[in-house]
């Protein structure tokens, strides 16, 4: 007998449109203008896994959130918890949600705000009581559990955020904006967090506009835009499907590119940008051990000198790029 | 330096659209309301809620009638003291209030009675003895004016159109009341006695003796007995510490309120309804809060005016507490339908001072409703400020007892209900977005 283990959440073909500002109240909606917000986006959240969720502004990332929480309901489309198919009004007891504001009563201690979120999440008792002394311990707070958290730091405020939404240990974790302004300490901070929870095998998904903690901190990647899933995978595979696994290589000459006697380049076998006047030279280069010394060979014999070597490494921010344009979305 | 601080402040205000109502349109509103009361320039001058009895007791003289008596005879008494009565009805300043139900003939225990349940707001019993008018005014002395008017009415209508020039019609054969053309004729007999106390007050004479000279014309006795207020230290404590008390109430119910706003705008409400909790519960918590808040701080404020101010709160603990969570109830649920009825706090800000200030004016928190036009007055009844604070008017003022509070509760309770509903439904927006 062959058993699988579900996805911690499967999103299917979902869609979901909103009126457009000053496009009436309603009433005949066949004719109101709508914004698309989601397109028919589909995706899975793997039990234990860690899944950057991405895309410009405007891309439909808090919608997704939004429907993912139950705090909108979707046009159509489905949605698995987990394995069970979920409404809005379904229970989300195994859900844990962190908005990207700090939702916080700025005019409550840590500990007060811990205990009153515990107990919106069902907690009571000696295990609200074990909780909160958790969280405090985990977010590094022990000893600033009386303090207002209105005194607090942007990342000591933002660790509390996070504390709120996982206090009733929840299987899925939907993250928005976990680290948006913070200083690299806190940033790096919240990270060895969540890699406690995703020790205990919560299953995270978050929304983060800082591209290297995506492709660092997490397992895979869903690029979306416009309301769709333009990419998902492994950055790894992100790379083969868009812009390949190629280094650039880009080498500074010591004098502007000639107009003839470039010959050498050529040999090299390699996918080169040379262009007379310039005074560099850019290859793309899958191997750099077996590339590089032949583009550095083929320099001197065409009779430019080494000023420098730049070796690139392709990074999701190109990836990114890549798949939704350079345009401005706002 | 400083003019572009100036100018950036003249920018902001431009775009602002609620702070430019709060600065031009607002105190020009208040003005009208105040202006409007103070100069009576919506509707009628108010009128004082007078009742009228006839104390000349027809039956009970006319046994007398066959005895030899100089008195005037009992039905002539009843009806000298009806022309009077009849005299003040047609007065532009008063209101006659008939009772419940209404009677032609009210008794001066019935008259008190409207009078304390503030049905009128001064009673008239009108008796001739011996030779003369007696008026009691039973009054009610948070009405500061009322009494001073009607005195000088009744004063009027005794010593002037009504005196016995009338005598011969109304001891006429037919017993009829004497025409208009009659009572207001010329009166031989008043001014032969006018005539005469001028002479005594000439010559120095003590004006008892001109009385005593003149037993037909004995001035008129006129007696204001407080029957509401007497012995209080302090008779209009109560009425502003209600009228103050329901209008911060307002006020904090509306800050109260404004953090629904607030946790919408920093998402706190998001992650509330994502968790186990319903707007229901949420809504259903705050009420109860502002509510519990809102009697405590009442009674902090009742409380304070027993000790400085010697209002008798512990001898009316039951009227007070109803009406102090009746109230409370009603201002909390006014907060959060404010707040539902807003997109910003800063919204929630211009339109609760608006709707407040123009409750409070017009509801009797800033100036006693009685001062005002009749046509305020019954705009007044559309702000629970009014209700309210006729509610602590009966328990405080009137001493009557929690069963007489029976339309002040229920609309109070009605508005709670109406305004939490109201709320509910407008809420319905946040959880659907």
């Amino acid at each position: 007998m062959i058993s699988t283990t579900p996805p911690a959440i499967s999103v299917t073909d979902l869609r979901k449109s909103y009126p457009l500002p000053g496009a009436g109240w309603g009433f005949g909606s066949q004719t109101a203008k709508q914004h698309v917000a989601l397109d028919g986006i589909t995706f899975e959240l793997r039990q234990g896994e860690r899944l950057a969720y991405l895309g410009p502004n405007g891309a439909g990332k808090t919608t997704m959130i939004r429907c993912l929480s139950g705090r909108t309901q979707a046009d159509s489309g489905t949605i698995e918890l987990m394995g069970q198919r979920v409404q809005r009004s379904s229970p989300r007891h195994m859900l844990g949600l962190v908005p990207q504001e700090i939702a916080l009563y700025v005019d409550l201690t840590t500990r007060e705000n811990l205990f009153a979120f515990g107990r919106f999440y069902g907690l009571r008792g000696s295990e609200l009581q074990r909780q909160v002394e958790w969280a405090l311990q985990w977010t590094g707070l022990a000893d600033r559990g009386d303090e207002l958290v209105g005194t607090f730091s942007g990342g000591m405020k933002r660790r509390i955020n996070l504390a709120c939404g996982v206090l009733h240990e929840p299987e899925v974790l939907l993250l928005d904006e976990p680290s948006v302004g913070v200083d690299p300490q806190s940033r790096e901070r919240i990270f060895v967090m969540l890699d406690q929870l995703s020790d205990r095998g919560t299953s995270i998904l978050l929304t983060t506009h800082h591209l290297d903690e995506a492709e660092s901190q997490c397992d895979r990647i869903v690029i979306a835009d416009h309301g769709r899933v333009v990419a998902a995978g492994t950055f790894e595979e992100l790379l083969q499907q868009t812009i390949g696994i190629d280094r650039v290589v880009r080498i500074q000459l010591d004098q502007p590119l000639r107009g003839e006697g470039n010959e050498p380049f050529a040999t090299t076998g390699l996918a080169l940008t040379v262009r007379p006047g310039e005074s560099t030279v850019t290859a793309k280069v899958s191997e750099i051990a077996v590339g590089l010394p032949r583009l550095i060979e083929a320099v001197g014999a065409a009779d430019y000198c080494v000023v420098d070597v730049e070796v690139q490494s392709p990074t999701l921010h190109h990836v990114f790029l890549h798949l939704t344009g350079r345009e401005l979305r706002d | 330096m400083i003019w572009k601080v100036i100018e950036i402040h003249v920018r902001r205000l431009r775009h602002n659209r609620v702070e430019w109502l709060l600065t031009f349109v607002v105190p020009i509103a208040f003005f009208s309301v105040f202006a409007w009361i103070f100069t009576h320039g919506v509707g009628t001058t108010p009128k004082v809620k007078v009742a009228l009895v006839n104390a000349a007791d027809v039956q009970a003289a006319d046994v007398q009638a066959g005895s030899a008596d100089d008195s005037v005879p009992a039905s002539e008494a009843f009806q000298r003291c009806q022309q009077v009565l009849d005299h003040l009805a047609e007065s532009e300043g008063l209101r006659v209030m008939k009772g419940t139900p209404p009677a032609t003939g009210l008794d001066r225990k019935a008259a008190e009675t409207m009078v304390r349940r503030g049905v009128a707001t001064i009673a008239v019993v009108i008796d001739w003895e011996g030779n003369r008018f007696t008026a009691d005014l039973l009054n009610d002395s948070s009405d500061q004016v009322a009494s001073q008017v009607v005195s000088a009415l009744v004063t009027q209508a005794m010593m002037g159109d009504a005196m016995p020039s009338a005598a011969a019609p109304i001891s006429a054969k037919n017993n009829e009341p004497p025409t208009d053309t009659h009572t207001r004729q010329a009166n031989p007999e008043f001014s032969q006695f006018v005539r005469k106390v001028a002479a005594e007050s000439a010559s120095q004479s003590p004006p008892d003796a001109s009385f005593t000279a003149a037993p037909a014309f004995a001035p008129p006795q006129i007696e204001v007995v407080n029957i509401l207020g007497q012995g209080k230290s302090n008779p209009v404590i109560s009425v502003y510490a209600a009228g103050i008390a329901v209008m911060f109430l307002l006020f904090n119910a509306s800050t109260g309120g404004g953090v629904l706003l607030e946790e919408r705008e920093n998402q706190t409400l998001e992650r509330l309804l994502a968790t186990q909790m319903t707007m229901d519960q949420l809504l259903l918590g705050k009420w109860f809060y502002l509510t519990l808040l809102g009697c405590v701080q009442v009674t902090v404020m009742f409380l304070w005016a027993q000790l400085v101010f010697g209002l008798d709160l512990l001898g009316h603990l039951d009227g007070f507490a109803i009406m102090t969570m009746a109230t409370a109830a009603a201002a909390a649920s006014f907060g959060l339908f404010l707040a539902t009825l807003c997109r910003t706090r800063g919204q929630l800000g211009g339109l609760s001072v608006i709707a407040i200030l123009t409750m409070s004016a017009l509801g009797g928190s800033m100036v006693p409703r009685y001062v005002m036009s009749e046509s305020l007055q019954r705009a007044g009844l559309w702000t629970f400020n009014a209700w309210a604070l006729d509610g602590y008017d009966k328990v405080f003022w009137r001493e009557l007892p929690v069963a007489e509070l029976g339309p002040q509760l229920t609309v109070l309770m009605a508005a709670a209900f109406g305004l939490l509903v109201a709320a509910r439904v407008l809420a319905i927006r946040w959880e659907t977005a």
